[in-house]
């Protein structure tokens, strides 16, 4: 089976790194794209070894390729001329999705409401709904404060327990600083919430040909 | 995963935010994931990426005690 780990454009080399069970990540050209894959014994069972390893490989590929495209753990093809097919057909639309993430990197956002003490449950439902509603709404003036610091950007949908906002952003490297200052605003604007940025990741959340 | 040595919260968002991409986002060129969810939610469980604080640890032990999660 071939695991697929990105699709490049203007990729210089290959990373020194090693892929899921060792195996060396292989270059396939096809379509004008540049693959990046490794041929495996079997179908990959997610485990974490393997899981950290397709990551490693994407992420060492970042700073080797023009454009880069994260595939999604767990889509595998038979042969050379499965896969062919697979990148011929949503051909035009990948080449949309790199030129989308082409000089991007993306930023994770995670922002988390206060604990609430479980002997103090909301006194009603309505009063819980309430409670719910506004939480969403924060997400949403959250997110929107964030996203004007961004190219692009998207957000997990729907936040459940106590996760007010849970998403990510497509920026150019050189706005970092002015995107984390914007995160610092909002939490002197929000001291009971708690922030969590990661990154910055491969463009995983905007590389799907049907992202926006 | 030694489990004598808990990841720190920051460790374990990170760690989260990176299977949830790996695993959830990501180009898929054909349309067929050969993962379940099944299979999704045993590695959150593998990896311990539960995280407590984001109300994620909450909704797995739910699923698990129904009985979806072996």
């Amino acid at each position: 089976m071939i695991h697929i780990y990105a699709i490049a454009e203007g990729l210089d080399g290959l990373p020194e790194v090693e892929g899921i069970q060792g195996a060396p990540p292989e270059r396939f050209r096809c379509n004008g794209f540049d693959l990046v894959v490794s041929e495996q014994g079997a179908e990959v069972e997610p485990t974490e070894q393997a899981v950290l390893a397709h990551a490693r490989v994407v992420e060492a590929l970042l700073p080797l390729a023009e454009a880069l495209l994260p595939a999604r753990f767990g889509v595998a093809y038979e042969d050379e001329a499965a896969l062919e097919e697979a990148v011929q057909e949503r051909a035009a639309k990948l080449s949309e999705s790199l030129a989308r993430v082409r000089g991007h990197v993306e930023l994770g956002v995670r922002i988390i409401g206060e604990e609430r003490p479980e002997s103090e449950p909301p006194a009603t439902g309505r009063a819980y709904l309430e409670a719910r509603a506004a939480e969403t709404r924060l997400g949403s003036e959250l997110h929107e404060s964030l996203a004007a610091h961004a190219d692009a950007a998207t957000r997990a949908q729907p936040p459940d327990g106590r996760v007010v906002l849970a998403s990510a952003y497509l920026v150019d490297p050189n706005t970092i600083p002015s995107f984390l200052g914007a995160v610092e605003k909002l939490k002197e604007q929000h001291p009971r919430l708690t922030f969590a940025v990661t990154g910055p990741w491969p463009p995983y959340s905007f590389a799907g040909v049907d992202a926006q | 995963m030694n489990e004598s040595h808990p990841r720190p919260l920051e460790e374990q968002i990170t760690l989260l935010e990176l299977v949830d991409r790996v695993l959830n986002k990501g180009v898929v060129l054909t349309g067929d994931i050969t993962l379940s969810v099944a299979d999704v939610d045993l590695v959150y469980v593998g990896l311990r990426v539960l995280l407590a604080s984001a109300g994620t640890l909450d909704r797995m032990a739910l699923e698990s005690g129904n009985g979806s999660a072996p």
